[in-house]
């Protein structure tokens, strides 16, 4: 998974339940990371998806595994400790989920085409 | 519905792959055109010294639990009293950064540089496209659609018996332009992603008003609920020191 190599630099160790210890940039810095993963999970994911053939629904259920991939991935990443580097589990869950989408198509496309329609 | 159409291979070798190299290589050379006529402007020290008092309030703000109470109000008085408080703007002056600020032609010329760089190479892109490319099915989309998107996939050829999901040259480099997008930031840098759209958006706010987001800054301050965190740490502390002893 490319550019998550920064994903440690960061965050506040303790967990605290009360007082909040994040700082802003270095939980701005950490969504940057997920989206970067995000965006080329799914670039990566459409031409899978081109050169596989995939047509209708079984395409966009592929974009779905790639971005649940890439939440596992991250999670991962986070050591499965998600409050050292997020605020809510939705940051890594839900965050730029549809985000992605249009590259995907474009990417699933354009290898789709080139492989299989000419 | 009309059956499958075949596709000639030099559709794929001159129209396809050309013009997707094409419209990334033009988002690069758009990124380095624009980065070299990103003028240099010497910063108003005025402003930048409004921009570093928001700053300092913000980590003031930030980070109020970790201080007494009585020394986070003695700073917020600092920050906020109405007599010569930092973030305290006085109602003349707020105009007049305004109306500075319109008539200051170096930040409308460094808007349009910023707005014509974006725009020439699409609409050259755009032409391009319209005089070599128009009138033919260049790709398909591997996903049926609903009749609705036949003037979006299909724009310049008017045949309605072809299948929506094949879709015309200048259509396709439309999906190129949306989602190239991703790639770009990929390939650029954040910098790059957040140009289009984000832009735009800008745009509205064309006249930034410094003293709007001191008094912003300000309102902020003064609804903070000071809670001092340290005897809660000690609760914390002694609850960890329990634990480990037991």
């Amino acid at each position: 998974m490319a550019g998550q190599g920064d994903s440690s630099d960061k965050k506040s160790k303790e967990v605290m339940n009360d007082v909040s210890t994040f700082r802003a940039e270095n939980l701005q810095n950490n969504m940057k990371v997920v989206y970067y993963s995000r965006t080329f999970l799914s670039i990566i994911g459409g031409a899978i998806a081109g050169i596989l053939g995939l047509t209708g629904f079984m395409g966009f259920i592929l974009y779905f595994i790639a971005m649940a991939i890439t939440s596992i991935g991250l999670i991962a990443k986070a050591k499965f400790s998600l409050h050292s580097y997020f605020d809510c589990w939705n940051r890594i869950i839900l965050d730029g989920f549809l985000g992605g989408l249009m590259s995907f198509v474009l990417f699933w496309t354009f290898a789709y085409d080139i492989v299989h329609i000419f | 519905m009309a059956e499958d159409l075949v596709l000639d291979t030099a559709i794929r070798d001159w129209v396809l792959i050309p013009l997707s190299v094409v419209m990334v290589l033009i988002g690069i050379l758009r990124y380095f055109v624009s980065k070299l006529m990103r003028s240099f402007q010497v910063p108003d020290p005025k402003i930048v010294k409004e921009g570093q008092v928001i700053v300092r309030a913000r980590n003031l703000r930030g980070a109020a639990n970790f201080i007494p109470p009585k020394s986070f109000r003695s700073r917020r008085v600092y920050f906020s009293n109405e007599e010569n408080g930092l973030l305290f703007v006085p109602k003349g002056q707020a105009q007049n950064a305004q109306a500075q600020m319109f008539s200051d032609p170096n930040i409308a010329m460094d808007m349009m540089k910023k707005n014509l760089s974006m725009i020439i190479p699409q609409t050259l892109t755009f032409a391009w496209v319209n005089f070599f490319f128009s009138g033919f099915v260049a790709a398909k989309i591997p996903f049926p659609l609903t009749q609705r998107f036949r003037s979006m996939l299909q724009n310049g050829i008017d045949l309605s018996t072809v299948d929506v999901s094949y879709v015309s040259s200048r259509s396709w480099y439309f999906l190129n332009l949306f989602g190239l997008r991703g790639l770009f930031s990929l390939i650029l840098g954040e910098e790059n992603a957040m140009d289009d759209t984000q832009r735009m958006m800008q745009m509205g706010g064309f006249g930034f008003d410094p003293s709007k987001s001191l008094s912003a800054e300000k309102d902020g301050l003064d609804i903070v609920q000071h809670d001092w965190a340290l005897p809660k740490f000690e609760h914390r502390a002694e609850a960890v020191l329990k634990k480990l002893v037991s």
